[in-house]
């Protein structure tokens, strides 16, 4: 399998404050990679770097092609989607506006009705909420949203930043259902960040600890469940 | 009766004139987080352009369009030159820009065509027709006609379009748009070239009523920070109905209060100022700014 997003020797930071002292990663086409470690360890710096969030030195190649001095709305339309942090829900609009800004670089083909039916069909509360304001959504809802949304942008690549934070457990379950399906249903590879350690290792087929801006350990997600030292010492659990 | 329906007519006129520089002044606020005290300078600046086009034979209402047009770009422009490379100073700086663009494009216009007041054309008749009973002038009804029209259509851009929502995501959330892969440096200068487009509309309308020189919009500036502050300084609805009420009330008062006249119109736009921020300060549209600490 060839990869889809490689990370070479990938420093960044802050101004004066460096955060990565040299990541390298890769996520291969159609895979989901896991992005494991403690809060500060540089999780959400490594993405933030891939869609230009952040300075950054080394290589990052995505489908061959370097994102070096690209800005961010460039390497989101080379098929990129970013949920961040905090979800970035647009909460001064209405939740179709939502989405619609989710699918507004790809017109209004067929496709993309499709797309919106799918997007109703996993999240059916999003289309109760459809001329709601994005603001009166609970937190899981807001979360489906995001996911949602960047499904409509039919990326190649899923950036998911903590999906689980601060969701009751069946709703991070459900979540993760879907976020399993659109990966083997549409071919789309993630790259999953979250603190929830031994959730994203049942998803990804491989997994990365990071340890204060390196890379710790690296495998596949069973061996590193598999493994006791690991388990204890990074994941903590 | 009938000459308090006139009175509220002719306030309606002036409202939209209002309501025009207001949504200007709305428009800059959502894109940048702060007034644009050069809007109505730019408006005043757009005006001349027009009546250079009409003193050139050009017929008015090709000189018009034409003039929105010139003012679009050139608000895109100056967003451009100006704005954009101290996009992320502190909002004092900011203020100092265009205070400082007020001025340049004040003496700009001194500077190209005089200070000396020239009568503007009105492309409306000067008659009156009576209207279910009340005498109103062509003239109210026309400002009323052209500025209706034009926020009519502000209004189907912004909420009608893919266009427009990408333009209200970049102005309120710019970093999770850019995520979207929305370009936002460029949606706030369309916003910019919308706004000097808007004001521009405020600036024609006005000036057959008041003679056109360089210092023409500064009071008109006011009356259309009242109406963005009445309206909720985010809504550009509120800009609109704020412009409106201010219109009316203005011309209400103007009549009918014997201490007011003609000389303390200003005076009640100021108060209306005073008043919303004083006992509603996110005004009628406004939503309260809920912040976590």
């Amino acid at each position: 399998m060839t990869n889809l997003l490689e990370l070479d020797g990938v420093h960044a930071g802050y101004g004066p404050t460096s955060v990565l002292h040299g990541i390298t990663l890769f996520v291969p086409d159609g895979a989901i990679v896991s992005l494991l470690g403690a809060n500060g360890a540089g999780k959400t710096t490594t993405l933030r770097a891939i869609t230009a969030g952040v300075h950054w030195s080394g290589d990052i190649r995505f489908s061959g092609r370097s994102l070096r001095r690209m800005s961010t709305e460039n390497i989101v339309r080379s098929g990129i989607a970013h949920v961040p942090e905090g979800r970035g829900i647009c909460t001064e609009l209405t939740v179709d506006e939502n989405l619609k800004l989710g699918a507004h670089l790809r017109g209004g083909g067929a496709e993309v009705r499709r797309d919106y039916d799918r997007v109703f069909e996993y999240f059916p509360v999003l289309r109760e909420r459809r001329k709601l304001s994005a603001s009166t959504l609970s937190g899981g809802e807001q979360q489906m949203l995001a996911v949602a949304r960047a499904l409509l942008m039919k990326p190649r690549l899923m950036l998911l930043d903590e999906p689980s934070l601060g969701l009751a457990p069946l709703i991070v379950r459900a979540i993760f259902d879907i976020i399993r399906t659109i990966n083997q249903d549409d071919r789309v590879a993630i790259l999953l960040v979250e603190q929830n350690a031994r959730l994203a290792l049942e998803m990804s087929s491989h997994a990365y600890v990071l340890e204060v801006g390196r890379v710790a350990v690296e495998g596949p997600s069973a061996d590193l469940k598999g493994n006791e030292s690991v388990r204890r010492s990074y994941l903590g659990y | 009766m009938q000459a308090l329906m006139q009175q509220v007519v002719s306030g309606i006129a002036s409202g939209g004139i209002f309501a025009s520089l207001a949504l200007a002044l709305v428009l800059i606020y959502n894109a940048m987080g702060l007034v644009n005290f050069a809007q109505g300078e730019l408006a005043m600046f757009a005006t001349f352009i027009a009546f250079s086009l009409v003193d050139h034979g050009l017929s008015y209402w090709i000189a018009f369009p034409l003039t929105l047009v010139i003012a679009f770009l050139g608000g895109i422009l100056i967003q451009r030159i100006v704005i954009r490379p101290v996009e992320r100073a502190p909002v004092l700086t900011l203020v100092i820009i265009t205070l400082g663009l007020a001025t340049l494009v004040n003496g700009a216009a001194g500077f190209l065509w005089g200070y000396i007041p020239r009568p503007f054309s009105s492309p409306f008749p000067v008659s009156t027709i009576n209207v279910g009973g009340v005498l109103t002038s062509l003239q109210d009804l026309g400002v009323i006609g052209v500025t209706g029209a034009v926020l009519v259509l502000i209004y189907i851009l912004l909420q009608r379009t893919t266009l427009g929502l990408t333009m209200r995501a970049a102005a309120h959330h710019p970093e999770a748009s850019r995520l979207l892969g929305v370009r936002v440096s460029w949606m706030l200068a369309l916003g910019w070239g919308l706004a000097s487009a808007v004001g521009a509309v405020s600036g024609i309308m006005v000036a057959p009523v008041l003679l056109l020189e360089p210092n023409m919009m500064q009071t008109i500036i006011i009356y259309a920070f009242a109406a963005a502050v009445l309206g909720g300084i985010e809504s550009p609805l509120g800009a609109v109905v704020g412009g409106l009420i201010v219109g009316v009330t203005v011309n209400l008062a103007g009549a009918y209060l014997p201490f007011v006249g003609g000389d303390l119109r200003l005076a009640v736009a100021l108060a209306i100022i005073i008043g919303v921020l004083v006992l509603k300060p996110n005004g009628i549209f406004g939503r309260p700014s809920v912040r976590r600490v």
